[in-house]
């Protein structure tokens, strides 16, 4: 799982059926300068610190297996301090 | 997901037969590499889509036996090149 913070919501009027009227966000990897998009099934606020699942796993975590979804959000984290990395209160 | 910008369209008349008649688009990254991903849309030159990478990718492209790695997902409303370099 990685490690995300969330930028905003993404707004793509044009989309494949099969993506339905899902929340997408764009999130920013730890670590890393690239954004990515992930599905929101939890409801996070920009600026929450998230863990995120990729590969098939993403799938499964949408809610089913014919999800196309490569990043989905599984969860917010409740303390992340930056400045040391690791979670803590 | 990843957000790309369509560079142009890309045609391959001799093509494996699981990739089907669908369209293909020329997109690049925020770096500026290049990559082709399969369009179920129409996406046009210049237009910011999602696209959908991994096994979720041949689920996106309607059937699981389609074989490609990248689909675009959909057409990003409002986004900027400032944004997406930044």
């Amino acid at each position: 799982m990685k490690i995300c913070q969330v930028e905003g919501t993404l707004v793509a009027t044009a989309r494949i059926g099969s993506l339905e009227n899902r929340r997408l966000l764009v999130v920013k990897e730890r670590g890393s300068s690239g954004k990515q998009v992930a599905v929101d099934p939890v409801g996070c606020k920009p600026g929450d610190w998230v863990i995120a699942v990729g590969s098939s796993a993403a799938r499964d975590a949408a809610g089913s297996k014919d999800y196309p979804s490569d990043l989905t959000i599984v969860g917010i984290i409740d303390y992340w301090d930056e400045a040391n990395g690791k979670a803590g209160a | 997901m990843q957000i790309h910008r369509i560079v142009r369209d890309l045609v391959t008349t001799k093509r494996n037969f699981w990739l089907a008649a669908k369209s293909l688009r020329v997109v690049e990254d925020h770096r500026g590499n290049l990559e082709v991903a399969l369009d179920p849309i129409g996406a046009k030159p210049g237009d910011f889509v999602i696209t959908i990478g991994l096994s979720a990718a041949r689920v996106a492209a309607g059937n699981p036996k389609i074989t490609t790695d990248l689909t675009i997902g959909g057409i990003i409303d409002h986004w900027d090149e400032e944004r997406w370099r930044s």
